[in-house]
């Protein structure tokens, strides 16, 4: 029982951070048909911005048991750096996908070398500030709050997205536009606007992702890429472009990954590619995805 | 008028010409010895190296202060240490382009193994500080010329192999891994395995964990090894991930009743901080305990040079840059003196092989198979010190000619049959 536990905490958890991520890659795509390699650097931005701003708060003064609202407020400020990258990627707007891949990537190393210069190759952490928080024993097991408070603000974050896309004009329009964008254009919707706005909210969920998550680990170079593969797994196997299917994506990937760590740990990569392999054969369009017509 | 002045110029330049071949040999002996060094400065490598580089810095600037290697000053050029590709091309542009008349660096296996067929190829003479993996001896090159290698990688794995054992012998039964998930990582759990069997002792393996180098998320990690519920966990993660590891395993509670062996951990010592790290841990820190009482004063200077400086404490990669730097010297020097003038880089290179080496961990040597032997330091970590950081409560010295196989031998076989104390 304890060890089920502890395996279902820990996937959850990295479930949680990977939807974000994952969430922000879908709705992306959903409205630009962008497949944004650089999301991963926004989660590292997250991260790396997180612990600079964390720091400096609490060199100032700052109260340690309020550090995630720093780190929350670090990841939402991160939105500046998504309309100017916004504008740069209209510029591809209408080609080749290969060129938004390209681009993108090369995005991606950009932010890792502005990391080094910023930072340097050493990783950066908040030490021991997750203990702030303390331990919760849930049954037989114990967990950090930390990683606790981590998962509801994710799940927060999927409803507020639900929310925001079902029940708001914004979110009609954001949907309408998702699904025919020259009869959105041509009934009056600022697509363009529609379109910065869309894809710094998929900015913000990946640097909310990175900053989140640091305390429980460290901001460093790989981080970037690392996830980006991770977050393609899950929209492969959830499906491109599904807000549902990142729920469902980021769920199977962290909880394949915790019990392939605790069972098999030599298998931890193969389990999570054999379903993406699995998904891609049978139902190319993901678990939540339609097929293209 | 024009004639003249031709002439004159002919003569000027023959001048010229002829004093600068007179004053070549001279200008070619007090000319600097230029030292390449490749070593990682990025990455999840990127503190070790700068802690390398540190160390070489500091040895130089002495030598140099002290009239240099046969009164040649020395001039460092350093390059990154990346992938092995790379690092390859790296060195042939410091043998080709720079003309160096030594390599050193180099801190990770993959790269070593990788270049030292082009360190044999292109003769040049190389002191690797690291990297050395008892399996890459095996399967490199068996008799090398001009490449010099550290001493292995796994003899921090087999001091704290022993000191489990002596200290905790009867104690533990279940036992744990979470190690890196590459040759270095691979090799230490198994080395860990062969001497509890080598001197019969009852365990049971419930956990191997094998995080690729560098995995910073190991919630799911330390949620395996908290349902292993082992007696005892061993970790030769020696990179930035080990904070993190220690850091979840405390969070979760896993340093309550755990004990904990930690080979490697000196490589990130001023990380380990007290909130995490518990004390009476297994603790290595290989060549290298910047707080050793019985340190020698060129290690005390170094260490509390460097504490100004940096703001920081230095780890073994200072020491495997200072011997590495400290072995050319005395190589080049005899070398030097046994012919007179200056020698080529065959003849420092066979100066090297057999020589002693004081380095600031301690008295070490190179052996005639052109790999080095050091001291190790380990212990029991504490939290009664000044810093924010575990220090050693208890420091154990042992000598690499006790923890690394006699040339020729196989590793295994070695840890089978040798004469190991406790």
């Amino acid at each position: 029982m304890t060890a089920f536990l502890d395996v279902l905490l820990g996937g959850i958890f990295h479930a949680a951070v990977l939807f974000l991520v994952a969430a922000g890659l879908q709705i992306v795509f959903g409205v630009q048909k962008i497949l944004n390699l650089a999301c991963g650097a926004f989660y590292a931005a997250g991260a790396y911005v997180g612990v600079a701003v964390t720091a400096w708060a609490l060199s100032r003064g700052l109260p340690p048991g309020a550090f995630l609202l720093v780190l929350i407020a670090a990841g939402l400020g991160l939105a500046v750096i998504g309309p100017p990258l916004e504008r740069l990627l209209r510029t591809i707007h209408g080609r080749d996908d290969a060129f938004q891949l390209l681009l993108t990537f090369a995005l991606l190393l950009v932010f890792e070398d502005v990391f080094r210069l910023i930072w340097g190759a050493n990783p950066q952490s908040l030490g021991n500030i997750v203990m702030q928080y303390g331990s919760i024993n849930i049954g037989p097991t114990r967990t950090p709050a930390y990683n606790l408070l981590v998962i509801a603000i994710s799940i927060l974050a999927a409803f507020g997205i639900g929310a925001l896309l079902q029940k708001t004009r914004f979110g009609r329009i954001v949907r309408a536009t998702a699904e025919n964008r020259r009869m959105s254009a041509a009934l009056g919707v600022n697509t363009s606007r529609i379109n910065a706005l869309v894809f710094t909210l998929g900015t913000v969920l990946g640097t909310l992702g990175g900053a989140l998550v640091v305390p429980t680990a460290a901001a460093s170079l790989d981080m970037a890429a690392e996830l980006v593969v991770e977050a393609f797994a899950v929209v492969v196997i959830g499906g491109l472009g599904s807000m549902r299917g990142a729920i469902v994506g980021a769920m199977i990937v962290g909880l394949l990954r915790a019990a392939a760590i605790t069972l098999m740990p030599e298998m931890e990569i193969i389990s999570i590619y054999a379903v993406v392999i699995v998904v891609l054969i049978l139902r190319p369009w993901g678990l939540f995805g339609k097929p293209a017509t | 008028m024009v004639r003249t002045f031709r002439r004159n110029l002919l003569k000027g330049s023959a001048a010229v010409a002829g004093g600068a071949m007179l004053a070549l040999p001279a200008r070619a002996q007090n000319a600097p010895l230029r030292v390449g060094i490749i070593a990682p400065r990025a990455g999840i490598a990127g503190t070790v190296g700068e802690c390398g580089l540190r160390g070489t810095q500091a040895c130089t600037e002495l030598i140099n202060k002290q009239g240099g290697i046969a009164g040649r000053k020395v001039e460092l050029i350093v390059e990154e240490e990346t992938s092995p590709k790379d690092s390859i091309d790296r060195l042939r542009k410091l043998v080709l382009q720079d003309k160096v008349d030594c390599v050193q660096g180099i801190v990770s296996s993959g790269v070593s193994l990788a270049m030292s067929p082009a360190v044999e190829d292109m003769r040049a003479l190389t002191i690797y500080w690291d990297g050395t993996s008892q399996d890459g001896v095996k399967e490199t090159i068996a008799k090398p010329r001009f490449l010099f290698r550290s001493t292995d990688n796994e003899c921090e794995a087999v001091m704290a192999s022993l000191l489990a054992i002596k200290y905790w012998k009867g104690q533990f039964v279940t036992i744990a891994g979470i190690n890196p998930d590459y040759s270095y990582g691979r090799n230490n759990w198994a080395a860990f395995i062969a001497l509890l069997k080598r001197f019969g002792i009852e365990h049971k393996v419930v956990a191997e964990q094998w995080p690729k180098v560098g995995t910073m998320d190991l919630n799911s990690h330390v949620a395996a090894l908290k349902a292993a519920n082992a007696d005892l966990i061993f970790s030769s993660m020696l990179f930035a991930d080990l904070p993190v590891f220690m850091r979840t395993a405390h969070a979760a509670g896993l340093t309550e009743k755990t004990k904990f062996v930690l080979p490697a951990a000196g490589f990130q010592h001023t990380l380990m901080k007290k909130d995490f790290t518990p004390e009476n841990a297994i603790f290595g820190h290989n060549t290298l305990y910047f707080a050793d009482p019985k340190a020698s004063p060129e290690q005390k200077a170094f260490v509390a040079e460097y504490a100004e400086k940096y703001k920081d404490y230095p780890h073994w990669e200072a020491d495997r840059a200072w011997f590495a730097m400290a072995l050319y010297k005395a190589g080049y020097e005899k070398a030097a003196k046994a012919k007179g003038g200056e020698p080529s880089k065959a003849d420092v290179a066979g100066a090297m092989a057999g020589i002693d080496v004081m380095s600031i961990g301690g008295k070490g040597r190179m052996r005639e198979d052109h790999i080095a032997e050091q001291p190790f330091h380990q212990g029991l970590s504490t939290h009664k010190n000044d810093y924010d950081f575990v220090t050693l409560s208890t420091v154990e010295t042992m000598q690499a000619s006790n923890l690394q196989k006699p040339p020729g031998q196989d590793f295994w076989k070695w840890i089978e049959t040798a004469n190991i104390s406790l």
